[in-house]
């Protein structure tokens, strides 16, 4: 922000993290360092993901045990990739918030345990905000519109006065969910994730079906669009194979062609809301974070809207955008280094954790 | 009579000339002439379409009157216009399809018995589409010749318009607009004409 | 070939550009006496597939256009529609001669959204108010009154701020029966919806009173008169709407979010 200085100095030393995610069916850790000028480098960054059968979800209880059963494996080799002995951290972060109840447990008595062991400070981290660290970290954008979407979450968020701001977010379902659930209806694989696959589909498909188109100003809803592609399911016209019944049967409609669909209008809808909200902010600039970010569409139409304003869109790699423990302690770390601590009496974990609740200390 | 151009549309679309006609003592034979140039075959039957390719809108019956202001003739002239030049008339010429905008219905004889000439028309609207070469004082000529009746300002439109029936055609009786206006006529007028306007403009996206 | 409408707005002077539309002022016809018409533009979005763009601007185009007949014939003070091109997404109305009320309140001068015509100079508010011959307690009510008679024909307006308000200038106003010389006008229709739900009139209530605290400082007396006037209006209705108030206001617009 011009004329104001950023209230976060270069370390006097190098500082080390270790950040814990598994907020869903994800388990991450990574290990972070700040560097005396002020550069950062990614240690380590490793992630197992808890896949189930197609047309099933991930239960929150199953989830947990998932990641009850590998975190010790995956933060030993977090350690050894990055060549550092849990003596050598600075601090321990992990998501406070928010996601599933009982896999945000499983890993807060992780990071608890650890902090005990070692005596290491705690930093309990809002997983929106470590989501959006990283991002601007990578990416290097200075103050963009943050468009965060996930299994989770729905959000346009802008930066203002040490808060991130929620401009539009999703009125029901999260755009994730929404994918997620449809790609069950059609039974898509759930690997390496639903989203993924509906997008590979969607490249198949030709024809556009017109489903809802809901925006209320910077709001989106994907609810009735989940219901109203499900129907087209049952629509006469419907080939579950994809494949015409004889020569003659050309009114059909696939499985690709409603991917195609979904992903048009609710991609359509997202850009349209970012749009908005840099137009309402006077920002160019706009940063795509969470799982659904790494869609390559998404990105393509992202671009082309920020091209024709004259800005840039950033975007990262799976890596980066699909959860992982790196930003958690790039997050943390940031509000370790102002002073913040999450004394262990406080370390809990909570579903509910609104991105604009933080108090974004390092910013100016 | 007043011309106007558009020069954002195609050539041939792109000037409006438009007179009103008071006292018109021949509507019933203007019609007939209209039935028949519209039926009539060969060379006679061009020549008569010729004459009389004008958009007669009514401005008074001999007791109804339906043009409530030159922006609602105008609106419906543009209306027209547009959808002429993005080939999407429903009717089948732009004159004709002037008198439909007017209408708030899709009924097109509707439309044709409310703001077409008939033969009791006092009052009438005429107005032709032209390109440039088309001259204003040989559009003029063409139309005194086949009116008898007195040209008068459109500045003399509220006087003739027929509110009540205006009202009626576009359901404004219940109105809340209406309503709140009816202790001041000149008010309620301008209400009318407004929503009148306003309804001509978006006909195409009523549906 | 280029379409009319396009090749109109090429002659015509941009007011404004936002995130969906780009506002011109233009004549329609080049006839000596006609008046000035607002071309709002909702141009063509290249990341959208064409056939939905197609169909989401012709969509709009014509929802605002309905939105503001409805507010006509309702008696709510709206521009009124001129022309409407939905297969170029063109829509034209009233150009109202005046200014927006966001100018005429103090805090309001300042940049409006994206506004790409610069005015040489602003002009002071309370200079404003003086012009139009007004005192801000009546202004709070022009405001409320029109909003309530928007309500009650079941238009939500969605967006609004005192930007999308307008006070008819003194010169440009014909009534002569009125003992003002002036009249509040609501534009930008491009959120409006239709709905008669208690919920969505407190919201947009709501979304006023915000916009009138973010930008307009110690306008509190001010929203109270618009409150006031509006609840007058309302009658009956306003009960419900106004216990609504109190609950969006303390939830705001804030849902909790599951990760």
């Amino acid at each position: 922000m011009p004329g104001r200085t950023i209230p976060l100095k270069n370390p006097d030393r190098p500082y080390l993290a270790l950040g814990l995610e598994g907020s869903a069916n994800k388990f991450g850790a990574g290990v972070i360092k700040h560097l005396e000028d002020g550069s950062t480098s990614v240690l380590s960054n490793i992630r197992h993901t808890y896949i189930t059968p197609p047309g099933e979800g991930f239960q929150p209880r199953d989830t947990a045990l998932h990641h009850r059963e590998w975190a010790l494996k995956i933060i030993n080799d977090c350690l050894a990739e990055a060549k550092v002995s849990m003596h050598d951290l600075d601090c321990i972060c992990y998501t406070k918030g928010p996601g599933m109840g009982a896999p945000l447990q499983s890993v807060a008595l992780v990071a608890r345990t650890l902090s005990l062991l070692f005596n290491k400070p705690l930093v309990g981290v809002n997983h929106c905000v470590g989501h959006i660290e990283m991002g601007r970290e990578i990416t290097g954008a200075q103050n963009p519109v943050v468009l965060y979407v996930s299994g989770g979450n729905t959000q346009v968020i802008a930066y203002s006065r040490q808060c991130y701001r929620i401009f539009g977010e999703t009125l029901d379902i999260a755009i994730g969910n929404c994918l997620d659930r449809f790609a069950r209806v059609i039974n898509l694989s759930n690997d390496p994730a639903p989203g993924y696959n509906i997008e590979q589909e969607a490249k198949k498909g030709k024809r556009l079906i017109s489903l809802p188109y809901a925006t209320k100003g910077m709001d989106v809803s994907f609810s009735g669009i989940l219901t109203s592609v499900e129907a087209y399911t049952f629509d006469k016209r419907f080939r579950a194979d994809g494949k015409p019944r004889n020569p003659n049967d050309e009114d059909i409609i696939t499985p690709a062609d409603l991917c195609f669909s979904l992903q048009e209008t609710i991609y359509a809808m997202l850009v349209e809301i970012t749009e908005r909200a840099m137009a309402h902010i006077g920002s160019k600039e706009v940063l795509i974070v969470g799982g659904v970010g790494s869609n390559e569409r998404l990105q393509e139409m992202m671009g082309i809207m920020a091209q024709e304003r004259g800005g840039k869109v950033f975007a990262t790699d799976e890596r980066f955008c699909i959860d992982n423990g790196i930003m958690i302690a790039q997050a943390g770390l940031l509000s370790f280094r102002m002073g913040f601590e999450t004394p262990l009496s406080k370390s809990t974990c909570t579903q509910r954790f609104r991105t604009d609740e933080v108090h974004v200390a390092w910013r100016a | 009579m007043e011309s106007y151009q558009l020069p954002q549309f195609p050539a041939h679309l792109s000037c409006v000339h438009a007179a009103l006609y008071t006292d018109v003592s021949d509507a019933d034979l203007l019609r007939k002439r209209l039935i028949t140039a519209s039926t009539a075959e060969g060379v006679d039957g061009e020549r008569e379409r010729d004459a009389l390719n004008f958009s007669f809108i009514e401005a008074r019956l001999v007791w109804l009157f339906s043009i409530t202001s030159v922006n609602h003739m105008r609106t419906a002239v543009y209306q027209a216009l547009l959808a002429a030049s993005q080939d999407s008339l429903r009717t089948k010429t732009v004159h004709s399809e002037i008198i439909w905008a007017l209408n708030p219905t899709n009924n097109i004889s509707e439309a044709m018995r409310r703001y077409g000439v008939s033969d009791t028309t006092t009052a009438l609207i005429a107005v032709r589409i032209a390109g440039p070469e088309v001259l204003a004082t040989s559009v003029e000529g063409d139309m005194d010749a086949v009116i008898k009746g007195t040209k008068a300002s459109f500045s003399a439109l509220p006087a003739l318009t027929d509110w009540a029936a205006v009202k009626k055609y576009h359901k404004l009786g219940n109105e809340a607009a209406v309503r709140d206006a009816k202790n001041d006529l000149e008010r309620e007028h301008a209400v009318v004409d407004s929503i009148v306007t306003s309804s001509v403009a978006m006909k195409s996206v009523m549906a | 070939m280029a379409s009319s409408s396009l090749t109109l707005i090429s002659t015509s002077t941009l007011i404004s550009q936002g995130a969906e539309a780009k506002v011109y002022k233009a004549h329609l016809t080049a006839a000596p006496s006609e008046p000035l018409v607002l071309l709002k533009h909702r141009f063509h979005k290249g990341y959208r597939h064409p056939t939905l763009d197609a169909s989401l601007t012709r969509t709009r185009v014509a929802g605002e256009a309905r939105a503001l007949l409805k507010c006509l014939r309702s008696g709510v003070n709206v521009p009124g529609v001129r022309m409407v091109d939905a297969a170029e997404g063109v829509l034209g109305i009233d150009w109202i001669d005046g200014n927006s009320v966001r100018k005429l309140l103090p805090g309001g001068a300042g940049e409006e959204d994206e506004a790409t015509s610069s005015e040489d100079e602003e002009p002071d508010p309370v200079d404003l108010l003086h012009e139009y011959d007004i005192s801000v307690g009546v202004l709070g009510q022009l405001i409320g009154q029109e909003i309530a008679k928007m309500h009650l024909a079941d238009v939500i307006h969605g967006d609004l701020t005192t930007s999308n308000m307008m006070l008819r200038h003194p010169a440009s106003f014909k009534s002569r029966h009125s003992t003002l010389r002036t009249e509040l006008v609501l534009i930008d229709f491009g959120l409006s919806y239709h709905s008669s739900l208690v919920e969505d009139k407190a919201v947009d209530l709501y979304v006023l009173e915000r916009a009138f605290s973010s930008t307009h400082p110690d306008s509190e007396p001010l929203f109270a008169s618009v409150l006031k006037a509006y609840e007058l209006r309302m009658g009956k209705e306003w009960a419900a709407i106004g216990r609504r108030l109190d609950d969006v206001r303390l939830r705001g617009r804030k849902r909790s979010m599951v990760g």
